[in-house]
Formats: C-alpha cells, structure tokens, sequence
C-alpha cells in the first residue's frame, strides 16, 4: 500500500505543478488578450481623429480667409499712395521667392509610382516602395538644375517644407500623402528633363527597382501657392546697420 | 485517486494566490511545459494501475520531457520552424493512449466488484 501512497503522492506533486502553470498560463493568455486593442478604443481613436480633422480644416478655411482679407487690405492700401504701391510690388516680389504666390510656366511634370514587378520571395519589399528619400533626391536634382518651383501632390516646396517618411505615407508641408507622387516644376524643361535622365541619375537608380516613372514637358503648368501657417518663434531678423 | 486531485486543486489554488506571470514571448514553453506535465500524470496513473510505477523513471520522465520540449521548442524558434509541434503531437497521443488503457482498468475493475 505504501508503494501505491508514494505513486499517488508524487502524481499528486506533478498534479500541483501541472495546476500552477495553468493558472499562471490562463493569466497569461487573458492579459494578452486584453492588450490588443479593443474594438471599442479603435472606434474612440476614429472619432477623435475624425473631429481633430474636421478642426484642421476649419482652421485652413480660417486661414485662406484671413489672408484675403489680407490682401483686400494692401489693395486698398496701394490706392492711397505711390510709396504704397511700391512697397506693394516689392511684397509680391517677396511673396514669388517665399513661394505664397500661385504661378504658372513651362516645366515638366514627373510622377512617382510603387514598383509594379512580380516580388521574389525573400527581397527586401522596402526596395520596391517610393521612399521620402527618393522625393527629396528627384526636388534636389529639379533645384539644382534650375527649377523655379517645385510642388509634390499639390504642396509647393518651400524653404521650411519637409519631405519625411511617416509609416506609411510620406509627409510634405505636414500634409500626408501617398503613391502616386506627381511633382511639378517650373523652370527650361530641356534642362529638367536631361538632368533627372542623367547616366546614373536618379531616375535610373529608382527604373532599378521598377519605381514606375514617367516624366511629361509641360508648357503651362499651374504651381499652386504655399497655404500651409508660417510662424516664426525664434527667428528675429537682424537690420542692415546695426 | 484522491490524492492527485487535492493537489491540483492546491496547486490551482496557490497559483491564483501567488501572482505567477509568464511573459507572453515564453507562452509556447509554458504550453508544452502544461502538456509534459499532463502527460506524466496520465502515464504514472497507468503505471499504478498496471502495478509498474516506478519512483526514478515518473520523476527523470517528467523533468526530461519538459526539458526535451522545451529544447525542441526553443529551437524551433531560432530555425523558425514549429518543431514544438512534434512534442505536442507525441505528448497528445501518448496522452490518449493512457488514458483509453486507464478507463480499460477502471472498466475491469468496476466489472470484477459487480460480478
């Protein structure tokens, strides 16, 4: 008898292991439920962005509208006087470098698409993506050759305009976007188009990958204007003179 | 038949006293871990029942499944490759299998007290 107590024992000491490590694992796998986000928290999330996004676009509207008035109040200003209407051409002169003036002018347009070639497993799928980098290379090379202005989807580059990855999705002017990417600009098409077309260029390096690019002379194109808040928080211009 | 019972209920009972956490990247050891260990209960419950338990061959049984499984298990990881999934299999069957010829006992036993 004292053989079967000893079997029963030990079964028993197993059996006490056995129960712990269920309740521990239990616990476990109920906590790890838990932390995946619930339905409920993802439908808050969407609210809260939606409501988030309907404010930025107010304060755009806002924005648009104040700089109109703006612009109502110079107009009536350069009526008074010629001085005005001097200091008048020289803001919009100001405005065409700082890129808040819509315009037109021959140039090209190039559009950015993802590559469209079968994948083989085991390739990094990252090379086959347009990347911020690959943005900023292609408006470098437009600068560069002569380009007067650049626009990405509609977002003029200005001089405080950031081209960044963001997930996803590419980030210019704090706009998201994504694929296609169709970048427009102005300045001697010939020009634009042999430098991006260059042995070793940019264009080839992405054609690598088959980045689809297509890139179109254009007579006109319409660049749009900067629309996007200017502030300058620490920035203090120092006068000629002092 | 009692004794087993009381200590998984102790043991149950202790775990939700005593707040054990596994990390949730060791889940899959765990669960092998839980699957060693039902199956040395099966096959020890077998052996008394058969009249061949043996003290060191249940106590080097069980630790030495754990450990196998939890090798298989780990290595699987590094290869990325479920190799675990073999010690669930084996542990899954062996479980059956002793527990069919534990019931076949029992079954015996009830018989032989009627008759």
């Amino acid at each position: 008898m004292s053989y079967k107590l000893k079997g029963h024992i030990l079964i028993a000491l197993v059996c006490f292991l056995l129960g712990l490590m269920l309740v521990a694992q239990f616990r476990s796998t109920q906590k790890s439920g838990s932390a995946l986000t619930s339905l409920q928290r993802i439908q808050e999330l969407t609210t809260e962005l939606k409501t988030v996004m309907d404010e930025r676009e107010k304060l755009r509207e806002e924005l648009a509208e104040m700089r109109k008035r703006l612009e109502e109040y110079e107009n009536s200003a350069a009526n008074v006087s010629q001085v005005t209407e001097a200091m008048k051409r020289e803001l919009e002169k100001a405005r065409i470098a700082a890129g808040l003036v819509e315009g037109t002018g021959p140039g090209i347009v190039i559009t950015l698409n993802d590559s469209n070639l079968p994948k083989q497993p085991g390739e990094d799928p990252n090379l086959f993506l347009i990347h911020d980098e690959d943005i900023l290379k292609v408006v470098n090379e437009l600068f560069a050759a002569g380009a007067e202005a650049v626009s990405v989807n509609n977002q003029r580059i200005i001089a405080t305009s950031e081209i960044r990855c963001v997930g996803p999705t590419i980030m210019i002017n704090s706009v998201r976007m994504a694929p296609p990417f169709v970048i427009q600009a102005i300045g001697n098409p010939e020009n634009l188009e042999s430098s991006l077309r260059m042995r070793g260029g940019i264009i080839e390096s992405l054609q690598v990958f088959g980045i689809q690019v297509s890139i179109k002379k254009q007579d006109k194109i319409i660049m749009p204007a900067y629309t996007g808040p200017i502030k300058f928080e620490y920035f203090k211009p120092v006068k000629a003179g002092e | 038949m009692l004794i087993p019972i009381i200590g998984l209920i102790l043991g149950i009972l202790v775990g939700l006293l005593v707040p054990i956490d596994i990390p949730i990247s060791y889940a899959p050891y765990a669960s092998i871990a839980i699957l060693a260990a039902l199956d040395s209960v099966f096959g020890g419950l077998r052996a008394l029942s058969e009249g061949h338990f043996d003290v060191n061959i249940f106590i080097t049984g069980f630790f030495i499944n754990a450990l196998l499984a939890g090798f298989l298990a780990f290595l699987g990881d590094k290869l990325g490759i479920p190799i675990y999934m073999a010690a669930i299999f084996a542990f899954g069957v062996r479980i059956f299998q002793n527990l069919a010829i534990i019931r076949r006992h029992m079954i015996d036993r009830l018989f032989r007290k009627n008759e």
